[in-house]
C-alpha cells in the first residue's frame, strides 16, 4: 500500500499547501486536515503513514511558538498521536511544526514521548530572521537518508534551541541531533550569525526522536525543493544557459520528501 | 479576585538582550530579564494544569522572581485595546480548565544596573505607546513593599446604560453646522463624540433632506452619512469637477486612460476587473486572475506605529479576499515615507508642549514590525518595497500597503470576479467582534493630524483571527458557492460594508442588536461604524446561511446572521425593534452636492545651482551609497518572510553582494512557470520643482523596474496611489492636476492601464514646535505609482547582479543634465532646476526593444537607473556581483558629477554576455541610446576610466553601514 501524508492546517499554519506539494511532487499523496477535524475524527490518523505538521504562525506566537498549538493537540489528541508515532510512522515538523512537536514532546523525546526536553525559544537577535543557510546532516533518521548537506532557507522569530548540558550529551550520544548550521566552507556556524541565524546551541537546526522517524526541523526544505526557488538561481541559470545545459527543476530540499518515498517502498 | 501568572524567561533570552542594548545606547550598563505576565478573573487560572501550559520547562520558570533587581517596568495594554496574546491565553485557559474567562496578558522587565528612574521612564518610551498602553514603573524596595505589581485587569468598564439613539436637531444656524462637523454631535453631558469632516455644504444638504422627510435626524443617520460621503469613502477631490475639468480627475483622467487603453488594445486587453471592486484584476492564465490593490495607512500609524501598520497590512489582505468571490492573498508589498530616524524633531499636538509626535526612529522600529507580524503571521509572502526618507514624513508618515490576489476566474460555473447581493440574502458577518476601536478611522484619516486627533481611530490587527476567517472563506467555503457577495469591514465598518452591497439589492434592514461585540456599552452608531477588523460580511441565500455558519464554527470563526438585504429602495436599521434609521438609498450613496474645485499653478525650484566639480569622485561616490534613499534596507528584507508559500523566485537581496532590488518575481502557482513583477516608483521631492516631473518620473520607474527585471511588456498593469497635502488651497490642487494629467499621458502612451487606486489628500501636521508656536509639516505631494505585470516563464526573470567577468556593459537611454531635486544636489544643499523630464515616445521604444531582449533571453544582468543616477547604480551592480566594473564614460558630452549622477529618466544599465553581444547589439540596432560603457572587470574594483576607482569592500560598506544598526 502506498503511503499517505496528512498535512495539519488551522489556526494560523500557513504552509500547508507547498508541504503537501512537496510530497504530491514525489508521489506520495495526502490531504491537508484541520486540526479541529482531526481531533472530531482521530481515528483518521490510522490511515496514514505519514504525519505533517508545517510551517505557520500557530495562535500568533503567543506564550511561545508552538505552545499554545501543542497544548491544544495534547489535550485533545495525545493518545492518538502517541499510538501514531509508536507505529511505523514517520512525522516531520516543520518551522512552526518544529516548534510543535517539541512543545509536544515527541522530538527529541530523550525519555519519553510527552516530555519536554528542549525549549525552541527567540533568537538571540530577537529579531525574525529569513535568509538561507547551510546545513550539515550527520543522522541515520529516514528522512535525511544519503543527505550530507542542504542549502535551504530559515524563516522564523523563534528557532533557538536551548537545553541543560546533559540533554545536550544525550541528543549527540544517541545522534539525534539532525542537522547544524554551517560556513559556506563547511565548517560549524559555532554561534556565528547569520550563518547560525538565532543562536542555536551547538549550531543545531534539526533533531530527531530516538527511532529517527520523527523530524523536527527548523528550516524549510519545500522551499528550496525546486531551483528556481534558490537564493542563487539567476546566477545557477546564467550559468547553465553559458554552459549550454539544462536546469535541474529540483533542487536539495526534495531528498527529504523523496526519503520519506524510499522509506514505504 | 485577581489571578496572576508570572513566566520567568532564562537570563540569555533575546528579548532581554534587546532591552540591555536600548539601555547600552543610553549608556547604561544593565542587565534585563523578562517576564511574561498573564491575568485573569478566573479562579482556575491559578490551577498548575493552566500554568504550565503557559511555561517551557527548560527556559521558563513560574512564578519565580530574581531577587537581584532595581528596577521593575512593566507595560500592558489599556481596557479595550486588542490583546492578542491574551486572546490566545484565554483559549488556553479554556481548553486546559473549560472557564471560558477572559485573560490578558502584560510584560515586565527587571533590570538590574545603574539606571535613575528617568531611564527607565525613557527606556518606556521607547519600548511603548502610552496611547494604547499603560506603563508601571517600581523601584526594588516598592516592588518588595507592595508584594510585587500591581494586579490589574483592564476589563472594559462601559455600563449597559439603556442604550438608544438620540435625536439631532440640523434646524440651526451654518455656524453651528460648522461645528457640528468639527466637533462632532454633543453627548447628553455636553462632551463631543469626534469630528463628522463633513463641509458646510454636504450638511445644508442633509439638512434640507430631513426637512423633505418631515422628522429629526437621528445620531447614528448623521454618522452614517459622515461615514459614506467622507473624502476617505467618496474621493470627493477626485470626482469633482475641477476648473474646466466637468467629469473630475478621476473619470476625466485616469479611469479614462484605462478605458481608451482597454478599446485601443481590443482582444488583447488584459483587464477584467478595474475599479470596481476592492482590487483591480487581471489576467494571470486562462484559467486564473490576478489581483492588486495598494492602500494607505497614514493617519493611525502616526497615533500608533505599529497598530497603524499592522492594521493597514491585514486590512489591505482583506481587500484582497474580498475581491471578486475571494481571492488568494498570495503577495504583500510594503512602502514607507518616514523621516530621518537619526533625527530628534521637537514637534508637539499642543500649545503648552506637552504632548509629543512620536520620534522619527519609534515610527519607523513601529511600522516596520507592523507589517511584520502582520505579514509573517498571515503566511504571505512580503518580498517587495521600499523606505524613502524625508524630513516633512515627521508629521505624518505615509505608509502603504499592499496585497497580491489569486482567483479562479470561475468559481461554481460562474465568474469568479462578479457578485451581486440578491434581495432577500441574509447580511451575514464573520471573524472578529465589534468594540469601540476605530470609531471615526475614516472621517479622521480625511482631515490634518492636530490636538483633537481621536486616539480610538487606532485598532491594532489581530492577524490570526483573520487568518482563520480567510482560510476557511478561500480555502473551502467560497467553493461551495454558498453566498452570492462578500465584501470586507474595513474604513466605515458596518456602514461601509454593509451600505456598499446593498447597492446590488436595492436596500437592506440591518438588526444592529444582533451584531457580537465584544463588550457592553456601545451606542447603536458606535456598533454601526466601528472599525474593529477581521471581519467580513456576507450576503447569503437563506436556505445557505446554516451550513455556512456552521463551517465556520468548526474552523474556530464565529458568523451571524445580523439582517437581511432588500429592494425597498431603503438603508434601514433596527434596534431591539426599534427603526433607528431609514434613509433613502438614492440619497445615502449619491446626495451628496457637488462641490467644483479651482486650481493654481505655480512651477517651484530654484536656478540651476553653479556648483565645482568634486574634488574626490571616491568620497562623494561612497557618500552617496550611504544617503538614506540610497543606502541599504537589508534589515527590513530579512524581517519580512518572502519565500512562504514556496512561490519567491527573485526576492528582495539580489546577488552574493545582497543589494536591496526595487523589483520582485513570484511564482504563484506552483504547479505553472508563470510570474508575477512587482514593483514601484516614486519621486515625491521632484515636487518641490513641479508635480508633472514628480508624477512622470514615478509612473515611468514602476515600469522601467518591471522591463529591466523581463516583464512581459504587454501584461504590465498599474495602481496609483496620491498621498496629498492640503488639498483645500487651490495651489496643491494646481499641484495635482498637473500630476493627474501627466500619468493620463504616460499610461496612454506605455499602453499600462490603471486597475485601482487609492487617495490619502490631508498628509498634514498641525502643531507647535518647541517654543510653542504653530507649525504645519505638510508631506511633499507624492504620488507613488505601483507596476503589476505577467511573465511567461520565470525563467526569463533578469536580477541586477553581474555575473560573469568578461560581459559587457551597456547604457540604455539618455543621459541629460537633469539633478534638480536629485539626491545630488540635496547632498550638496541644493534643490536646482532641471529637474529630470520623462520622453515617453523615446522610452516606450526602449522598452519594447529591451522587451525582446529579455524574452530571447540575451541580457545577463539589468538595473534600472534610479536614485543617485548611473554612478550609484554602477556602484549596485559591483556591490551584488562582487565583481569590479571597467566603465569608459568619455564619450558622454557631460561633465563626470553629472554624468554620473543625473537622474534622467528611461535608462537601464545591461550585462550581456560574449555568446549573446552580436544578438543582443542588433536587437537594438537603430536605436541611438544603446551605449556600450565598459566591461565586468576580472579585477574588485569599480573603475570609471579618468573619473574614480573604489573597490567593492568600500562601496560594500558605505552603503551598509548608514541603517546597519537597526
Amino acid at each position: 500500500m502506498a503511503a499517505k501524508v496528512i498535512v495539519l492546517s488551522g489556526y494560523g499554519l500557513n504552509c500547508e499547501e507547498e508541504t503537501l506539494h512537496a510530497f504530491n511532487h514525489v508521489g506520495i499523496d495526502g490531504n491537508i486536515i484541520h486540526i479541529n477535524e482531526l481531533i472530531e475524527n482521530p481515528k483518521a490518523l490510522d490511515e496514514y503513514q505519514i504525519l505533517a505538521i508545517p510551517g505557520g504562525f500557530s495562535y500568533g506566537d503567543d506564550t511561545g511558538s508552538g505552545n499554545a498549538f501543542a497544548q491544544k493537540m495534547k489535550l485533545a489528541l495525545w493518545d492518538d498521536l502517541k499510538k501514531f508515532v509508536e507505529r511505523d510512522t514517520l512525522t516531520i515538523g516543520i518551522c512552526n511544526g518544529c516548534q510543535i512537536l517539541v512543545n509536544l514532546g515527541l522530538a527529541p523525546a530523550l525519555n519519553n514521548y510527552g516530555e519536554r526536553d528542549v525549549a525552541v525559544t527567540y533568537n538571540a537577535t530577537a529579531r525574525y530572521q529569513c535568509r538561507w543557510v547551510d546545513l550539515k546532516i550527520e543522522s541515520k533518521s529516514p528522512w535525511l537518508k544519503d543527505i550530507e548537506t542542504l542549502h535551504i532557507p530559515v524563516a522564523h522569530g523563534e528557532g533557538r534551541f536551548m537545553m541543560e548540558e546533559n540533554a545536550l550529551s544525550k541528543l549527540k550520544n544517541n545522534g539525534q541531533i539532525a542537522a547544524q548550521y554551517i560556513n559556506t566552507n563547511g565548517t560549524l556556524a559555532n554561534g556565528e550569525f547569520p550563518a547560525n541565524p538565532n543562536g542555536s546551541i551547538n549550531d543545531i537546526a534539526a533533531m530527531t526522536d530516538k527511532s529517527g522517524r520523527v523530524l523536527a526541523i527548523m528550516p524549510h526544505p519545500e522551499r528550496g525543493m525546486f531551483t528556481w526557488q534558490r537564493d542563487d538561481y539567476h546566477e545557477l541559470k546564467d550559468a547553465a544557459q553559458r554552459a549550454g545545459v539544462e536546469l535541474p527543476e529540483e533542487s536539495e530540499g526534495i531528498q527529504i520528501f523523496k526519503n520519506a518515498v524510499k522509506y514505504f517502498a | 479576585m485577581h489571578y496572576r501568572t508570572e513566566i520567568l524567561a532564562h537570563k540569555d533570552d533575546g528579548r532581554a538582550h534587546h532591552i540591555e542594548k536600548i539601555l547600552h545606547d543610553m549608556d547604561i550598563r544593565a542587565s534585563a530579564w523578562v517576564v511574561d505576565v498573564y491575568s485573569s478573573e478566573s479562579a482556575a487560572a491559578a490551577k498548575d494544569i493552566f500554568t504550565k501550559s503557559l511555561a517551557n520547562p527548560i527556559t521558563q520558570k513560574i512564578n519565580e522572581t530574581p531577587a537581584d533587581f532595581d528596577w521593575a517596568l512593566e507595560i500592558g495594554f489599556l481596557a479595550g485595546v486588542t490583546d492578542n496574546v491574551g486572546h490566545t491565553t484565554s483559549e488556553l485557559l479554556e481548553l486546559a480548565t473549560g472557564s471560558a474567562v477572559e485573560c490578558y496578558s502584560s510584560r515586565l522587565y527587571l533590570i538590574k544596573g545603574d539606571a535613575k528612574l528617568s531611564d527607565i521612564e525613557q527606556l518606556s518610551a521607547i519600548i511603548s505607546n502610552k496611547l494604547i498602553q499603560r506603563i508601571s514603573i517600581k523601584s526594588h524596595e516598592q516592588y518588595e513593599r507592595d508584594g510585587g505589581m500591581d494586579k490589574i485587569i483592564p476589563k472594559v468598564g462601559l455600563e449597559n446604560k439603556n442604550i438608544t439613539t438620540d435625536n439631532v436637531d440640523l434646524d440651526i444656524s451654518d455656524d453651528e453646522l460648522k461645528d457640528l462637523s468639527k466637533y462632532g454631535i454633543a453627548n447628553k453631558d455636553g462632551s463631543k463624540r469626534g469630528p463628522l469632516g463633513l463641509p458646510l455644504p454636504y450638511l445644508k444638504a442633509i439638512q434640507s433632506y430631513f426637512k423633505s422627510e418631515g422628522r429629526e435626524a437621528t445620531d447614528i443617520e448623521i454618522e452614517t452619512l459622515a461615514q459614506t460621503w467622507s473624502e476617505h469613502c467618496k474621493h470627493t477631490i477626485f470626482a469633482s469637477p475641477i476648473d474646466d475639468i466637468a467629469k473630475g480627475l478621476y473619470k476625466g483622467y485616469i479611469q479614462r486612460a484605462t478605458k481608451e487603453i482597454r478599446k485601443s488594445r481590443g482582444e488583447n486587453d488584459i483587464c477584467v476587473s478595474v475599479f470596481s471592486d476592492n482590487a483591480g484584476g487581471i489576467i494571470f492564465d486562462e484559467d486564473h486572475l490576478i489581483t492588486d490593490k495598494v492602500e494607505t495607512h497614514n493617519s493611525p500609524s502616526a497615533l500608533d506605529p505599529f497598530g497603524g501598520a499592522i492594521t493597514g497590512i491585514v486590512g489591505v489582505n482583506r481587500d484582497c479576499i474580498g475581491f471578486g468571490m475571494g481571492a488568494k492573498p498570495v503577495v504583500n508589498r510594503y512602502g514607507f515615507c518616514l523621516a530621518d530616524p537619526r533625527s530628534k524633531p521637537n514637534y508637539f499636538r499642543d500649545k503648552s508642549c506637552t504632548d509629543a509626535l512620536l520620534p522619527p526612529s519609534n515610527i519607523m522600529n513601529g511600522v516596520i514590525a507592523g507589517v511584520e507580524a502582520g505579514g509573517n503571521c498571515s503566511g504571505i509572502p512580503t518580498p517587495s518595497g521600499f523606505v524613502y526618507f524625508d524630513d516633512r514624513f515627521a508629521g505624518k508618515p505615509l505608509v502603504f500597503v499592499g496585497t497580491i490576489g489569486l482567483i479562479p476566474r470561475v468559481i461554481n460555473g460562474k465568474a469568479g470576479h462578479e457578485k451581486c447581493a440578491q434581495a432577500g440574502d441574509k447580511i451575514i458577518v464573520a471573524g472578529g467582534r465589534v468594540g469601540a476601536d476605530g470609531i471615526h478611522g475614516a472621517t479622521f484619516s480625511s482631515v490634518a493630524l492636530d490636538e483633537g486627533s481621536p486616539a480610538t481611530a487606532v485598532q491594532i490587527g489581530d492577524p490570526i483571527t483573520q487568518k482563520k476567517m480567510s482560510d476557511a472563506i478561500i480555502k473551502e467555503i467560497r467553493d461551495f458557492g454558498w453566498y452570492s457577495a462578500i465584501t470586507d469591514n474595513g474604513a466605515g465598518g458596518l456602514s461601509s460594508s454593509v451600505g456598499e452591497m446593498a447597492e446590488g439589492s436595492g436596500g437592506f434592514h440591518l438588526e444592529l442588536e444582533k451584531v457580537p461585540l465584544k463588550y457592553a456599552g456601545l451606542s447603536p452608531w458606535e456598533i454601526w461604524i466601528s472599525e474593529s477588523q477581521e471581519r467580513m460580511t456576507f450576503a447569503v441565500p437563506p436556505e445557505n446561511t446554516d451550513k455556512m455558519i456552521g463551517l465556520f464554527a468548526k474552523r474556530g470563526v464565529e458568523a451571524t446572521v445580523i439582517g437581511t438585504y432588500t429592494d425597498s429602495g431603503r438603508a434601514k436599521i433596527s434596534w431591539n425593534d426599534e427603526i433607528i434609521m431609514d434613509l433613502d438609498m438614492d440619497f445615502l450613496h449619491d446626495g451628496n452636492p457637488e462641490t467644483p474645485l479651482s486650481t493654481t499653478f505655480t512651477r517651484g525650484g530654484e536656478v540651476e545651482p553653479d556648483i565645482a566639480e568634486p574634488d574626490s569622485y571616491e568620497n562623494i561616490l561612497t557618500a552617496m551609497l550611504g544617503r538614506l534613499n540610497i543606502c541599504s534596507k537589508e534589515f527590513i528584507a530579512t524581517q519580512y518572510d518572502h519565500n512562504v508559500q514556496g512561490s519567491a523566485v527573485l526576492a528582495p537581496l539580489q546577488g552574493k553582494g545582497r543589494v536591496y532590488g526595487e523589483v520582485s518575481v513570484t511564482r504563484p502557482l506552483l504547479t505553472s512557470p508563470k510570474g508575477v513583477v512587482l514593483s514601484q516608483g516614486l519621486f515625491p521631492r521632484y515636487s518641490d520643482i513641479d508635480t508633472k516631473a514628480m508624477a512622470a518620473a514615478g509612473l515611468d520607474m514602476a515600469v522601467r523596474n518591471a522591463v529591466a527585471a523581463g516583464v512581459d511588456f504587454n501584461q504590465l498593469a498599474l495602481l496609483d496611489n496620491f498621498c496629498w497635502c492640503s488639498s483645500d488651497e487651490p495651489e496643491r490642487l494646481g499641484q495635482l492636476k498637473r500630476a493627474v494629467e501627466v500619468i493620463y499621458e504616460l499610461a496612454v502612451k506605455y499602453q499600462t492601464p490603471f486597475i485601482s487606486g487609492k487617495d490619502s489628500m490631508f498628509n498634514d501636521f498641525k502643531g507647535y514646535n518647541e517654543n510653542g508656536e504653530a507649525i504645519k509639516i505638510s508631506a511633499p505631494p507624492t504620488l507613488l505609482v505601483s507596476s503589476i505585470g505577467i511573465m511567461t516563464n520565470v525563467e526569463n526573470s533578469i536580477s541586477i547582479a553581474p555575473k560573469a567577468a568578461g560581459d559587457s556593459v551597456y547604457l540604455l537611454g539618455a543621459t541629460k543634465d537633469e539633478l534638480g531635486a536629485s539626491e545630488y544636489y540635496d547632498e550638496l544643499g541644493h534643490l536646482g532646476n532641471n529637474v529630470p523630464e520623462t520622453d515617453a515616445h523615446q522610452n516606450l521604444r526602449l522598452y519594447k526593444l529591451y522587451a525582446r531582449a529579455s524574452r530571447d533571453r540575451l541580457i545577463s544582468s539589468a538595473m534600472a537607473v534610479g536614485y543617485g543616477g548611473l554612478g550609484v547604480t554602477l556602484a549596485k551592480k559591483t556591490i551584488a556581483g562582487g565583481f569590479g566594473l571597467d566603465i569608459d564614460l568619455s564619450g558622454f558630452d557631460l561633465r563626470s558629477d553629472k554624468m554620473l549622477f543625473s537622474e534622467s529618466t528611461g535608462r537601464i544599465v545591461a550585462t550581456v554576455s560574449p555568446q549573446n553581444k552580436k544578438a543582443f547589439e542588433k536587437n537594438f540596432k537603430g536605436f541611438e541610446e544603446c551605449h556600450y560603457i565598459g566591461s565586468v572587470a576580472y579585477s574588485k574594483n569599480l573603475f570609471i576610466r579618468s573619473v574614480l576607482k573604489v573597490g567593492v569592500k568600500v562601496l560594500d560598506e558605505a552603503y551598509k553601514a548608514t541603517l546597519r544598526d537597526y
